[in-house]
């Protein structure tokens, strides 16, 4: 009487599965296409939510289920990729071959694959032709800069490493302190891993004579070499340049600050414009290709990957998520996304009218350069980049020592990958 | 000795004053967050000029905060529910049939708290997973029932053992009732004062839960408080207003339950589990 | 006749040998094995593989990853950094809950409401706490800078130093968790029966005397349930450190439990990550139970 009063229970609870997944399963007659994204502003995820919605009008017989999981993006993909459970489309936000490319699908039978723009080729395609994912826009990275600030001290956008920091010290002068130069948001790694990352083409690509190309594919690369990055940054706290937070400023501070006119530069820039314009219309942002290092060298757009979608391979629904992708690729659709984003699209096909279309068409001669980490680094080596940025900015480590470490992570996790399932600089 | 009982009196109600205010910044903070617009920086130390309530509503039907607040409720109250009457059943031989094998199963359950969630986080989703049972209610209950379940225990058996007379129980089996029959009629309504701590320790805790609930209950259908407000933060998404004002609103059913439960919990306490 | 007949009728109700009651906790027992302990147990395994933590393959590499644990010099100093957040922080929660219990203890008015006022940061979200100490911290803006400004102090970055955030952290998980802590005292304060205190008065004892030789022995089961619990939430301590540092700058503050979701979600180390995870699993086991062994002890030594 008394197990059999326990066992009864235990068996209610059993049931109570069945009741819940029979909810859900009562739309069998549509199928459902479930979308990850990391787009991160209200813009763009009301433009991408927008889309779909049409989308949906013109297949009856799909629903679309659009996630923006923000911060915890990368974590959920992680998890649902060692669970073998992927959605059906998902943003490789910069990963796609190296990260997530065993679980992509191969999209080289699609008709926009014709107009995908060469840049992005070394990045969503491989040796043998597999494209990755579709681009939704690119990146096309530099430095984001207050205009008002420089209108007003008479500052030309630098072009050059030597004209940046002499610019940074006319602000600092000029405005006695009171506008930060250069603002970094340290307590996300990210923010220190991007200056490394960007500035390291123009240090180490870009100029013929001081081309580490192929020491850096093939492992040889002498880390010595970086440390000139380091001792920059270095200077650049010790003559108050930067941010007296910059180890612990977030990154959601940086539209708030850039409103208020308190700061000059930093790094890359999003959609930094348009959120600062919806706040504060008098404060112009623009933005600027990565400063050259050597003398002589041109400046570098920083490009790659940022909103992308790829088809997972193993999907139930990978034919309705191909028609989703060739539904995003249409020329109008295209261009509205891009123009969300501000950045532009990643088809040849498509003119986007986006927030920064005017100093992308002044710097329109000014080459284009893949991530440098995506490129030439093990996968991992971004977060270290992070690591060491901050131990730098908090005193914790000399410039010397972080090459050091960089050397010694580089070799690490140059092993672990050749071990693993990437498929990296196929 | 009157006049000097009431100075003592005086100085520590200003001590507790000190003590109230020192540890209500973080609400006062809410608040003044939760009442300015989009884009006003002001100090966090001052209200805004003109107050309105819009930051509530908008935040209410951004986030749909009326349906994660249902699937919040469900969660957390059948997830109570478990884990108080298996908790309880299971605490009863634990506490008073100390044989070899009960206490090797106590020692158990004790040091299961010990196990950081993260180690079992990618073994679990991928038998969810594979079970199909991923963005249902069922698993988030029975998730939340396990990981609190050792807890639960121990505060069962502590209030068993060191409060309720053995003599009561052992009538009724001379009697002749049978086990369960005496666990349900005669020990369990003794339990009241631990079954509201346990309550209030274990909702609190559940409700706010987001390190299972992000991963398990990704679908916008079954979404909990915590997983809507934290849609709220992009990386660049600057709606401080109305994360502060989501927050007051998510908070204010753990306020409600723990002044209604105040009376009983610390009664709870001081006997048995205190004891221990 | 009846004597006889009662004796037969005792000897037949006594069990001969207890039975365990086995089938009550089978219910709670199945749920912690199939959602903790089975995971757990899989979850270890992974501590014998370089897995990177979502691709499909990965190689077994048998116990390189344990021999990485203990060369790597973050492991020390972040067990160092874990010990101060699970021992400083129970210590001073311990003592200021104690003095909270007594404060709030006395029959003044306002005892209730500023019980309530304690306890209110345990039972907001932490994801939420972690914005508000945000706003409270951050050198822009924040809401302690724009305090010492009304004093005429200029702002300070108080995060900012590697070797002084760790104890920020501890004093702010102090700060949000001491009403737990205040709680339990309180119930073992009023467990104390007044007439104890009242003969002690009565011999002339001090009110200092008393508080030594009734208050704290009677309270020693108290201090045992929260010591245990604060070690283990201490040790644990994740949502407070990533709120105010995320574990940085570098790895200055971070705690095991961070630096094992660090090491898995920002690393791709998944394997290494769960080594650290049974690092520190071991690590509570054993400072948790020498606390319980010797806090038992002290029980029954003051009793």
């Amino acid at each position: 009487m008394k197990h059999t009063f326990v066992l009864f229970l235990s068996l209610i609870l059993l049931v109570l599965p069945g009741c819940s997944a029979e909810k859900s399963s009562a739309d069998t007659a549509k199928k459902t296409l479930t979308i990850y994204s990391t787009m991160s502003t209200d813009s763009e995820r009301d433009t991408f939510r927008k889309l779909a919605a049409t989308f949906e009008k013109e297949h009856s017989n799909i629903h679309v289920s659009l996630h923006f999981p923000g911060n915890d993006y990368e974590n959920m993909m992680r998890v649902r990729m060692a669970a073998n459970d992927l959605p059906d489309l998902f943003d490789t936000h910069g990963w796609g071959k190296i990260r997530y490319g065993e679980y992509t699908a191969d999209l080289r039978d699609m008709e926009w694959t014709q107009d995908l723009d060469p840049n992005l080729n070394s990045i969503l395609k491989n040796k043998s032709g597999k494209v990755y994912a579709y681009p939704i826009n690119q990146a096309k990275d530099g430095l984001a800069y207050n205009r008002n600030i420089l209108d007003r001290y008479g500052i030309a956008p630098p072009e050059t490493m030597d004209d940046f920091i002499k610019a940074l010290r006319t602000i600092k002068e000029k405005s006695k302190g009171s506008i930060v130069p250069f603002w970094f948001a340290g307590y996300d790694k990210s923010s220190f891993a991007q200056y490394y990352d960007q500035f390291a083409t123009p240090l180490l690509i870009t100029d013929p004579a001081h081309n580490e190309k192929k020491q850096l594919i093939n492992g040889t690369f002498q880390w010595s070499k970086f440390t000139y990055l380091s001792e920059i940054l270095k200077q650049m706290q010790k003559e108050k340049l930067i941010n007296i937070d910059a180890v612990t400023a977030k990154k959601s501070q940086l539209i708030e600050l850039m409103a208020q006119n308190k700061i000059a530069f930093t790094m890359q820039g999003g959609t930094l414009g348009q959120d600062v314009a919806q706040i504060n219309p008098n404060v112009k942002v623009g933005i600027i290709p990565t400063p050259a290092i050597h003398p002589g060298d041109d400046p570098i757009w920083i490009g790659g990957e940022r909103y992308t979608l790829a088809a997972w391979k193993d999907s139930p629904q990978l034919k309705e998520a191909k028609e989703f992708i060739a539904f995003m690729a249409r020329p109008a659709n295209a261009k509205q996304m891009a123009e969300a984003t501000s950045l532009p699209s990643g088809l040849t096909n498509v003119k986007a009218d986006i927030f920064y279309a005017n100093d992308y068409e002044h710097y329109q001669d000014i080459k284009v350069e893949p991530y440098f980490d995506r490129l030439y680094l093990p996968n991992g080596m971004w977060d270290v980049l992070g690591t060491v940025g901050q131990e730098l900015a908090a005193d914790i480590l000399a410039p010397q020592d972080i090459s050091q470490k960089l050397g010694r992570e580089y070799k690490r996790l140059r092993e672990q990958s050749e071990t693993q399932g990437a498929e990296n600089n196929e | 000795m009157r006049a000097a009982r009431t100075k003592s009196m005086r100085i520590i109600t200003l001590l507790a004053a000190i003590v109230a205010c020192a540890h209500f910044i973080p609400f006062y903070i809410l608040l003044t967050t939760s009442l300015k617009a989009k884009g006003d920086y002001s100090s966090k130390w001052i209200f805004p000029a003109d107050i309105s309530f819009h930051n509530f509503s908008e935040a209410w039907e951004r986030a749909s905060l009326g349906n994660s607040f249902i699937n919040t409720m469900i969660i957390t109250g059948f997830s109570a529910l478990l884990l108080i009457i298996f908790g309880s059943l299971a605490a009863y031989p634990l506490a008073r049939r100390e044989t070899k094998l009960n206490k090797a199963v106590f020692a158990l359950l004790i040091s299961i708290m010990i196990i950081p969630p993260l180690t079992s986080m990618v073994p679990l989703y991928r038998m969810v997973v594979d079970a199909g049972m991923v963005n249902t209610h069922a698993i988030a209950i029975f998730i939340n029932t396990a990981a609190y379940m050792p807890l639960t225990v121990f505060l069962y058996s502590g209030f068993i053992r060191s409060t309720i007379p053995k003599e009561l129980e052992e009538a009724a089996r001379i009697d002749g009732a049978g086990m369960l029959k005496i666990f349900f009629t005669i020990v369990f309504p003794l339990l009241k004062p631990i079954t509201a701590t346990i309550c209030i320790i274990s909702c609190v805790f559940i409700w706010n839960d987001y390190q299972f609930a992000i991963f398990f209950l990704q679908d916008q259908k079954v979404q909990t408080l915590t997983v809507a407000m934290a849609g709220f933060f992009g990386e660049n998404a600057n709606n401080l207003h109305l994360v502060a004002a989501a927050a007051l609103m998510a908070m204010l059913p753990m306020v409600v339950l723990f002044l209604a439960l105040q009376k009983y919990f610390i009664a709870g306490l001081s006997s048995g589990a205190v004891k221990g | 006749m009846s004597e006889i007949a009662r004796d037969v009728h005792v000897k037949q109700v006594k069990p001969k040998k207890q039975s365990s009651l086995w089938w009550m906790y089978i219910p709670a027992l199945l749920s912690v094995l199939v959602f903790m302990i089975y995971p757990f147990v899989k979850g270890t395994l992974i501590t014998f593989t370089n897995w990177n933590g979502f691709s499909q393959v990965y190689q077994w590499v048998g116990f390189a990853q344990y021999e990485r644990l203990f060369s790597d010099p973050d492991t020390w100093h972040i067990l160092k950094n874990t010990l101060l957040y699970g021992l400083g922080s129970t210590f001073f929660q311990n003592v200021v809950g104690l003095l909270y219990a007594l404060l709030l203890n006395q029959s003044i008015k306002t005892k209730a409401v500023t019980r309530t006022i304690v306890y209110l940061p345990v039972m907001i979200s932490p994801l939420i706490m972690g914005y508000i100490w945000y706003f409270f911290f951050s050198y822009d803006g924040g809401a302690l800078n724009d305090l010492l400004g009304v004093f005429g102090i200029s702002p300070i970055n108080a995060l900012a130093s590697p070797s002084l955030n760790p104890w920020i952290i501890v004093m702010i998980n102090t700060y949000q968790y001491v009403g737990i802590a205040m709680v339990v005292y309180l119930a073992g304060l009023q467990s104390i029966p007044k007439d104890y205190y009242e003969a002690a008065q009565m011999d002339g004892a001090k009110q200092g005397q008393q508080f030594f030789t009734i208050t704290l022995p009677l309270l020693m089961p108290s201090i045992t349930i929260n010591m245990v619990i604060n070690i283990i939430g201490g040790l644990k301590l994740f949502d407070v450190i990533i709120a105010l540092t995320a574990g940085g700058p570098g790895n200055a503050s971070q705690s095991m439990s961070t630096f094992m979701y660090d090491l898995y979600f920002k690393r791709q180390d998944a394997g290494y990550a769960a080594t650290q995870g049974i690092f520190m699993a071991f690590v509570i086991l054993i400072i948790s139970f020498c606390a319980l062994a010797y806090f038992k002890r002290k029980e029954t030594e003051m009793s």
